[in-house]
């Protein structure tokens, strides 16, 4: 049986000239929640732009729910969800935002009124409901533009970045509401910065970076595969600091990261011989150790040090 | 009952058009016009001259402008404010969406034209043919469309906000005053103007209106209705080549 996504050797480049996707495969099982993650500028929307139609790649091949993206958008959009990264909504008051989304999507006018009740309760929009998006919060819109998407039916949701700008209590509601839809059987695919949320929900993870995967596989066994280590965070004086880090990365290459020129981590599988070499380094250039500390490696650490091995 | 993809972007577009700021726009301001200088420049005019009722055809011509802009900046905001890209990830298709906004024109064009037909009848009251009323909508239509079109392509052309205001605000005023809506063409006229007066489409549609409005035909208003709909027809292509190729969202 055909993936719900399939996605081999795609590239991408919006000028002809600088690829921002290169070499991209992955399959996203059906019911499961699939990860894209990497900073800014990674590839990540490129790749949630080609799934959803939007552009055209290209070079690679593709499939969604079983079609190709170029030939057959309309069939895909058909049975898609989308929560865009930027923002998008009508300007009008909350709840008619629900009823024209409704109705672009052809829902029933009963069925459309039962789930935008629904909606509005699941995602605390009751007390802006008459409000017009104008004058509600970023993070209200946020909440509005994702509820709105569950107006319709669909058998593959993309949602990319949606909990920018969503308060804690809220975030956590809204991932056990996407966790639920995924139990029901609906496959998502999901882009974030936030690592914990990565961690709380996908069931597997794409790191990217520059337009290609780093790594790609459960969360659990990425964490096993990179984190059999520990972090050592450290933070020094601004004097000299870039003598010691640049002796530091002589010797750790790309298990240190340098967060800024006071702070970084490296990445040990020894932290009781790295400590000693630290101390030693930083008395013979001259630095001021004003910080260390030793911590187990998160899913964050694994995923800066694969970033910051790529760059 | 599910409606056609069309009709559903149709309803949407004057949905989020019905704000009091859009409905002051469509049919406040025309009003204003007819008012103001509907009675400010009667005063200045010599016996039974009516200048309202010169001026009422012009106001209606006016609405395929106001029908244009209003069409061009929900482009310009879709665009802005993400609607166009969740509707083109959504069941529709760039062309439903475009023309989707070419209808919504040409119903805003013809309703604040019948809106207006109506407030002028208590201001000035008129009797109007039925071949002139028939005349008078077909220049609307045309000139809905036509404004539709030059606003569009403004839209799918321009990437920044104040560029944007600048020359919608330029085209609306040029238009407007450059044109038959509020004078007649006077060959006393300055030459640039002149040239403005001849090369604005909605002096033709304008003088259109304006003899279905009085029931004075003539084989002018024929050509000058030919030649509105072939500038129209060149402004249409513009825009959809325009908009194919914009970018979906604006920065």
């Amino acid at each position: 049986m055909t993936e719900p996504v399939s996605v081999s050797n795609l590239n991408h480049s919006y000028d002809g000239r600088r690829y921002v996707v290169e070499g991209v495969s992955f399959e996203v099982r059906k019911g499961e929640v699939f990860g894209l993650l990497g900073r800014n500028g990674a590839g990540k929307t490129t790749i949630i732009k080609v799934l959803t139609t939007l552009i055209k790649p290209t070079s690679g091949s593709v499939s969604v729910l079983g079609y190709d993206p170029v030939r057959d958008g309309k069939k895909i959009r058909e049975r898609i969800g989308v929560v865009q990264q930027s923002e998008s909504y009508d300007f009008t008051t909350v709840e008619k935002n629900f009823d024209l989304y409704g109705m672009l999507w052809g829902v029933d006018k009963s069925e459309a009124r039962r789930r935008k009740e629904e909606l509005i309760s699941s995602f605390g929009l009751e007390s802006i409901r008459k409000k017009n998006v104008a004058d509600i919060s970023g993070g209200e819109k946020r909440r509005l533009q994702v509820a709105r998407e569950f107006m319709h039916d669909m058998d593959l949701l993309f949602l990319d970045e949606p909990t920018v700008g969503i308060d804690v209590i809220m975030r956590r509601e809204l991932l056990n509401l996407i966790k639920k839809k995924a139990r029901e059987g609906l496959t998502i695919i999901f882009t974030t910065h936030n690592l914990e949320e990565a961690d709380y929900l996908c069931d597997r993870v794409a790191i990217i970076a520059k337009g290609r995967i780093l790594a790609l596989d459960t969360v659990e066994n990425l964490k096993r595969i990179y984190t059999n280590r520990t972090a050592i965070e450290l933070q020094v004086n601004e004097a000299n600091s870039e003598a010691l880090f640049k002796k530091l990365s002589e010797i750790y290459g790309s298990n240190l990261y340098v967060v800024d020129n006071t702070n970084a981590v490296i990445s040990s599988e020894d932290p009781k011989d790295a400590i000693p070499t630290i101390i030693d380094l930083a008395s013979k250039t001259g630095s001021h150790i004003e910080y260390i500390s030793v911590r187990k490696s998160t899913l964050e650490d694994v995923l800066i040090q694969l970033l910051s091995g790529a760059s | 009952m599910t409606f056609p993809r069309l009709v559903r972007l149709l309803y949407r577009n004057l949905v989020v058009n019905t704000d009091v700021g859009t409905i002051f726009f469509v049919v406040g301001l025309p009003t204003l016009y007819l008012v103001f200088f509907g009675y400010g420049y009667q005063s200045f005019l010599p016996g039974d001259k009516s200048y309202l009722l010169f001026l009422t055809p012009g106001i209606l011509s006016f609405q395929t402008l106001i029908a244009g802009t209003v069409t061009g900046s929900m482009l310009w905001l879709d665009r802005r404010f993400g609607m166009l890209a969740q509707l083109l990830v959504g069941p529709f298709t760039r062309i439903q969406y475009l023309l989707g906004l070419i209808l919504t024109s040409l119903i805003l064009g013809i309703a604040g034209g019948l809106v207006m037909l109506v407030v002028s009848s208590v201001i000035v009251p008129h009797y109007i043919a039925p071949l002139g009323f028939g005349t008078m909508i077909l220049a609307i239509i045309v000139g809905s469309i036509c404004y539709g079109s030059i606003m569009l392509l403004i839209s799918a052309l321009v990437r920044s906000q104040n560029t944007y205001n600048s020359i919608q605000v330029s085209v609306i005023f040029l238009s407007n005053f450059a044109s038959t809506v509020f004078y007649p063409y006077s060959e006393n006229l300055p030459v640039p103007l002149r040239i403005l007066f001849l090369a604005n489409p909605l002096t033709y549609i304008s003088n259109t209106v304006r003899d279905g409005y009085m029931g004075s035909y003539s084989a002018l208003d024929l050509f000058q209705f030919a030649l509105t709909s072939m500038f129209t027809l060149i402004m249409l292509l513009l825009s959809a080549r325009a908009y194919f190729r914009a970018e979906i969202a604006t920065t």
